[in-house]
């Protein structure tokens, strides 16, 4: 498998962001769903602590993760697919980087309106972005819940899309991303 | 005997005479403290403290702090954690409202520097506390810089879930920076 991208398949470096940034995102809805549930305390603040700390790596997988989508060149979609299907496939990717760096972004602002301090797991210190301010706090807070359900609703688009390339068009679109994989042509 | 007596009486009388009064100059005052939550720093400050400040440095015995703390000023400038130290788990306001710090001694260290022992009392909680301070006397003003570290747990500043530190780090530091006036 090449470290860069092909005009047939997805690199290395690419197939393992995309399916690490993948996986820390289900875990993100996860801990994110649970700690707004659980009531006031310890278990909470915890709980929201390993939330931010991986919302602020997924941030950096994604500023490295675009940097790299911009000095290489994605494999172009099959051919034979609807202009609809192309304008969809490519706002759903657009939407998809946007939602994620957007996403890390409104929960630091929400942190740092809190003036609570942010130690990624422990390792460093990340500083606040904005000063303390109730009314910035809550409206990033809204912000934040609005674009969890913006990007479940881009993942289930972008999952589905994938499956019907791959069990209806047959063809190579998901198999190109999964790791390990050969590519038919 | 008549002058023995003259003699205890004036020795008495004149020594807590000699130590002056200092009035803190409050909008140039400041009673902080850093603390860690999820391993990294916050700061902020106790707004609200009155304090009896007797100082002489040529008369140590005679100097002495009685300082009385409003805990409910507590302001970190985040709501969620200035409402849940009010609570029962920490300084639990509607119970503790003020702490006191009343010094026992006072010895030179070094030129300008001291260090006071003193009983701190939080939540009915008393526990000898040293303070390490710095007190330079400029004409009628003087400007006074300490620093101590204490335990909260020492106090039951943060018990039940919270005590273990894990969450709320155990260490506080206190800083006390003091503009005065005579």
């Amino acid at each position: 498998m090449p470290i860069r991208n092909t005009t047939e398949q997805w690199g290395s470096i690419a197939k393992l962001l995309h399916w690490v940034i993948a996986l820390a995102v289900i875990v993100m809805i996860g801990l994110g769903w649970w700690a707004d549930r659980l009531p006031y305390g310890s278990l909470k603040v915890d709980v929201f602590w390993v939330h931010k700390s991986l919302g602020m790596l997924i941030l950096a997988a994604m500023v490295l993760r675009l940097g790299w989508r911009l000095v290489n060149p994605a494999p172009p979609l099959p051919a034979g697919l609807k202009t609809w299907e192309r304008w969809a496939a490519h706002w759903t990717h657009y939407g998809l980087y946007a939602l994620l760096i957007a996403m890390p972004v409104s929960g630091w602002v929400i942190n740092s309106a809190a003036n609570f301090p942010l130690s990624v797991f422990g390792w460093f210190t990340v500083p606040a972005i904005t000063g303390p301010n109730e009314d910035v706090k809550a409206l990033a807070a809204n912000v934040h819940w609005l674009l969890s359900w913006v990007i479940i609703a881009t993942v289930v688009l972008h999952v589905g899309a994938a499956l019907k390339h791959h069990i209806v068009l047959k063809d190579d679109v998901l198999r190109r991303m999964l790791p390990f994989s050969k590519v038919k042509s | 005997m008549k002058g023995l007596v003259a003699l205890v009486v004036a020795a008495t009388w004149s020594v807590p005479a000699l130590a002056s009064d200092w009035a803190i100059d409050h909008s140039n005052s400041r009673l902080g403290f850093v603390g860690t939550q999820s391993g990294a720093e916050f700061t902020g400050e106790f707004e609200q403290f009155e304090a009896v400040m007797r100082f002489d440095p040529e008369n140590l015995e005679a100097s002495g702090f009685d300082v009385t703390i409003d805990v409910t000023s507590f302001n970190s400038r985040s709501g969620d954690r200035d409402s849940t130290v009010a609570g029962k788990d920490w300084f639990w306001f509607k119970k503790f409202p003020a702490a006191t710090y009343k010094t026992e001694s006072i010895r030179n260290t070094g030129p300008n520097t001291y260090e006071a022992v003193g009983v701190l009392t939080i939540r009915n909680k008393s526990q000898t506390v040293p303070l390490p301070f710095t007190w330079v006397i400029d004409g009628d003003t003087a400007t006074m810089d300490g620093d101590t570290t204490l335990t909260r747990t020492n106090f039951d500043v943060g018990t039940g879930e919270w005590r273990s530190g894990k969450t709320v780090g155990l260490q506080v530091d206190i800083q006390v920076d003091l503009k005065l006036t005579r």
